[in-house]
């Protein structure tokens, strides 16, 4: 089916567990980048994605476990499922926080929730070829996905500037721990995918799709936190604000992410081939939240 | 000039499409989507942030009792017979039931009695009495039923010592009700009975409280248990003794409600079978085994990652059989039907799972 070859870089492979992790919230302020409301909030949109997005992620790929012929890459998926639990856990349970301070993301969460528990969800189709299409059409999605988290991941485990600029360390542990995981476990998806289809036109297609909801979902997420952040008068998320801070090097820089594009479009992509095991493997080892919080 | 028709009209559409979408994004930002009615999202567990309370009182209801009143923020509700998990200072996890009033939503309290070394103790409670004063701040996890209160006319209540704890509550409550109760309260003397007047105060008007103190009138006569109607509920939380005693004293088939405080041991146990109704087989869990490594030898592909009753990837919906449940994760709704095998057991012979 698949008519590329693409390379994994063996060396990258790791055993996935899940970290049973603990983040204390109570002093983290509302503005955790001191100053900066529109890098705060541009991150806090994970935060608003991730708690459903990853449940989604875990009900899809329960369904496809039992269409998995290759034991190594089952022990993968179910790893893979294990980490995204709890990564949707630890998001989730940030919400709560930035309620108590004010700015409650229930309008927006419960438009993502709908979006893929209905939007995306399991649909009313005949069995046989119209069910398995609509998996293979979502794996294919949560593969393209994943590039993205991975990209994420890989820039804010490298990500000096927020250190500089003396971002809350609990966030950034969240973030850099999260980040870690998603590096670590960054083959996953698309192994899954190019071993159940792995067709190109496919892999085009819902990256088009995945790309295009990330960037709509991204924005009307900064625009709802910048509109409704109760200690901003006049509250205002544009683009150019984006480029200038990514240039700065709070945020991924636009360069970077257009760059990004094309790397996931080749014929010879794997994933195995961007970020660094090596480096997750050791922020893991030394993040105080994936260590019993202290 | 047909192309250019074309490419007019659609950046026509294109157009009005924008200025359409921009005008309602501005007056309502997060149009034009739908939402869950009941969004699930930011209303989670809390299961990856530590809670915190903070020890605002101490007092002494009875000799070698301390009584704990711990204040946070957003504490869950409780009901009667619940109990927490205080994290001490030396990480040491010991879990304590709620004795005060479930009404009130910023404050806990627990009571402990020190146990020495020299009685079994293992220096949880002496952590408790010598560390734990007003101004210290620890983690708590929980709160947790295991000996719920049931709706009832009637109830029979049976504590001795401290495990009055989990009772007290149910004794308010049951007299708010308005239900027909009483209460067999044992211990060594009076003077180590923690909340005796108010008890008898409670237990008054209706001649409801029988208080056994040991050193004045030796055991409790528990005669009265066989007498007991099959339908009416009996509580019973205690030292071991006791609670074996009063599954004895009652009618056969009738099985009391008990609340029991062991180590909180996170590996192995007894062995037991567990069922696999789907499957249709059975397979022995040992002693020094986990649910989930027994089943697996005989379903492959079993779903399962951390291994240590925090993820919930594990989870497997119960049929039959009494669950005791070591994970850190679920609700106790979750708890009702199904259990993390990864790390939970069976608390009697048999368990049947939905495989």
């Amino acid at each position: 089916m698949s008519n590329t070859q693409p390379a994994p870089v063996a060396s990258e492979h790791v055993e996935l567990k899940a970290r049973k992790v603990s983040f204390d919230w109570a002093e983290t302020p509302l503005h955790w980048v001191p100053g900066d409301p529109f890098t705060t909030h541009t991150i806090n949109v994970l935060h608003l994605l991730l708690p459903a997005g990853e449940r989604w992620f875990v009900h899809v790929y329960k369904q496809a476990l039992p269409y998995i012929t290759d034991d190594r890459l089952r022990a993968d998926v179910i790893g893979f499922i294990g980490q995204e639990a709890v990564h949707s856990q630890a998001h989730d349970d940030v919400l709560p926080h930035l309620r108590e301070q004010g700015l409650d993301p229930t309008p927006y969460t419960a438009q993502v929730d709908w979006f893929f528990e209905k939007l995306l969800g399991d649909r009313t189709l005949p069995p046989g070829r119209p069910r398995r299409w609509w998996l293979m059409e979502r794996v294919a999605m949560i593969a393209a996905i994943e590039h993205y988290t991975a990209f994420l991941g890989n820039w804010v485990l490298n990500a000096d500037e927020l250190d500089r600029v003396g971002a809350d360390p609990t966030m950034l542990d969240l973030l850099r721990w999260h980040g870690a995981e998603e590096v670590e476990h960054r083959s996953v998806a698309f192994e899954l995918f190019t071993h159940l289809d792995g067709g190109y036109r496919r892999r085009a297609r819902t990256w088009a799709l995945a790309f295009s909801a990330l960037v709509f979902l991204w924005q009307r997420g900064v625009r709802f936190f910048m509109e409704n952040d109760p200690t901003l008068l006049d509250g205002k998320a544009s683009f150019g604000q984006f480029v200038r801070k990514g240039r700065q090097g709070v945020l991924p820089s636009t360069p970077d992410m257009l760059r990004s594009i094309p790397r996931y479009l080749s014929r010879a992509y794997h994933p195995s081939q961007e970020g660094d095991t090596a480096q997750a493997m050791a922020y893991l080892a030394s993040s105080p939240g994936a260590n019993g919080g202290h | 000039m047909p192309r250019f028709t074309t490419v007019a009209l659609v950046a026509g559409a294109a157009l009005l499409v924008r200025r359409a979408v921009r005008s309602r994004m501005t007056t309502a930002p997060l149009w034009p989507m739908p939402a869950l009615d009941e969004p699930v999202s930011g209303y989670g567990r809390g299961s990856t942030v530590p809670r915190k309370v903070l020890v605002t009182s101490r007092a002494e209801p009875a000799d070698g009792v301390v009584e704990l009143r711990l204040e946070g923020d957003g504490l869950p509700a409780w009901r009667p017979g619940a109990h927490i998990d205080l994290v001490l200072p030396s990480g040491l996890v010991r879990q304590y039931s709620l004795c005060g009033d479930p009404a009130d939503p910023a404050t806990y309290t627990v009571a402990t009695r020190l146990i020495e070394t020299g009685q079994g103790g293992r220096g949880g409670s002496r952590e408790v009495h010598e560390q734990l004063h007003e101004g210290v701040e620890i983690e708590i996890r929980g709160p947790r039923n295991r000996f719920p209160l049931v709706d009832s006319p009637a109830y029979v209540f049976v504590a001795g010592g401290i495990g009055i704890t989990p009772v007290l509550p149910m004794l308010r409550a049951a007299e708010a009700a308005g239900a027909d109760w009483r209460l067999v309260y044992c211990g060594r003397s009076r003077a180590t009975m923690p909340y005796l007047a108010e008890i008898e105060a409670l237990g008054r008007a209706g001649d409801r409280v029988t208080v056994v103190a040991e050193d004045e009138s030796g055991r409790p006569d528990l005669g009265f248990l066989a007498d007991v109607p099959a339908g009416t509920p009996v509580y019973c939380c205690g030292p071991d003794g006791l609670m074996d005693a009063v599954t004895a004293a009652l009618p056969d088939g009738v099985a009391p409600r008990l609340e029991r405080f062991s180590a909180a041991a996170t590996t192995g146990g007894t062995a037991f079978d567990v069922e696999l109704r789907r499957t249709g087989r059975t397979v022995r869990v040992a002693a020094d085994q986990s649910v989930l490594a027994a089943v697996r030898e005989e379903v492959p592909g079993l779903m399962y990652s951390c291994r240590q009753g925090f993820c919930g990837t594990c989870r497997q919906r119960v049929l039959e059989g009494e669950i005791d449940h070591r994970d850190e994760l679920l609700t106790d709704a979750e708890r009702d039907d199904s259990m993390l095998i990864c790390v939970s057991r069976c608390a009697g012979k048999r368990l049947v799972l939905d495989l």
